[in-house]
């Protein structure tokens, strides 16, 4: 151990004074700060990385409030739609507005068909000489029952919708 | 004093990189990824109702199953040519997974390979029923189109 040659020689006012002066020095910050550059460079490297393996350019999809989807395996990749969404309490949306109960929807589709139908028109209307391609995503919470899934997917088939694409949590 | 040719003046070989803009521009590239990034993945499962198209032409003999659920976990299998049933599976299990696992096998071990003959299936019919919750039944779908069975139809059923 190497020894402090000023402070083993001086007396004990001496050590208090020595003692005093460093620890003085030792509250005195350094006002120009070094940033670690390879390290953020590193770890910013890592991060776009990361994040361009996950990019992803498929189109998105409004998922439901109160709508818990069931996971698939063999899941495709989503088209742009129109979205139905049967919830967990039994609601039915068309694009996020609320349709009614979808129990009572099925027994009495007539709102429903006229939505659907406003749909058809306006896409007839910026597509023209394009035939309807009919396509329609339908979010259902994984609890709800497939007897009421079918039947709505009934009243999609009858008013031109036959390309009905079930949304589902894809697992890689 | 002879100059010596091609040597010349040496030159530094530690070259400094200015990483302001590399800094700049990867700060960038993070805050454009992180908000364009998606963290959870919708998939479709794509339901074919209507049996409008012609298949296309194959080697293979073509038929149609018809999957009826009896309750939860309990389904029959109906393989169908021209309409007509030719042969009937059962899938039993006592709970989901082992039921999905079933499932797979039998249309693996007894539909594909149809008296020991290689078969196609144009069309699979589900018919759900009332206690089958919507996510056991994008189950089978799951376990149809593992199969490679894609033209796959749901059928409207009443509740019951």
């Amino acid at each position: 151990m190497k020894l402090n040659s000023s402070l083993v020689a001086a007396d004990a006012f001496e050590k208090h004074l020595i003692n005093r002066n460093r620890k003085k020095s030792w509250g005195k910050k350094a006002a120009v700060y070094a940033l670690m550059l390879t390290s953020m460079v590193d770890m910013f490297s890592m991060l776009v990385v990361f994040l361009l393996q996950t990019f992803s350019t498929s189109p998105e999809i409004m998922l439901s409030k109160g709508v818990i989807l069931p996971n698939s395996l063999t899941a495709s990749q989503v088209k742009e739609a129109p979205v139905l969404a049967i919830s967990k309490d039994g609601n039915l949306y068309l694009d996020q507005l609320l349709v009614g109960v979808a129990t009572k929807v099925v027994t009495n589709p007539t709102k429903l068909i006229n939505q659907l139908n406003q749909i058809k028109n306006s896409w007839a209307k910026n597509h023209v000489g394009i035939p309807f391609p009919g396509e329609v995503n339908l979010q259902a919470d994984k609890e709800v029952s497939s007897v009421l899934v079918s039947q709505v997917m009934a009243i999609l088939t009858s008013g031109q919708f036959q390309a009905i694409q079930l949304a589902v949590m894809g697992i890689r | 004093m002879r100059k010596q040719v091609g040597l010349g003046k040496k030159k530094d070989l530690t070259a400094d990189l200015n990483l302001t803009p590399f800094i700049d521009l990867l700060s960038t590239c993070v805050c454009f990824l992180l908000i364009t990034a998606v963290w959870i993945e919708i998939g479709t499962v794509e339901i074919k109702q209507s049996h409008g198209t012609a298949a296309a032409a194959s080697k293979k003999i073509s038929y149609d199953l018809d999957l009826v659920y009896k309750t939860a976990t309990n389904l029959q299998l109906n393989l169908k040519k021209n309409g007509k049933r030719v042969k009937s599976f059962k899938v039993q299990a006592p709970n989901e997974e082992v039921f999905q696992a079933q499932l797979f096998e039998t249309i693996k071990t007894n539909v594909l390979t149809f008296k020991n003959k290689s078969i196609e299936i144009a069309t699979a019919t589900v018919t759900p029923k009332s206690i089958v919750n919507y996510g056991s039944l994008i189950q089978t779908l799951d376990t149809l189109r593992k199969n490679e069975i894609v033209n796959i139809g749901i059928l409207s059923a009443k509740g019951n």
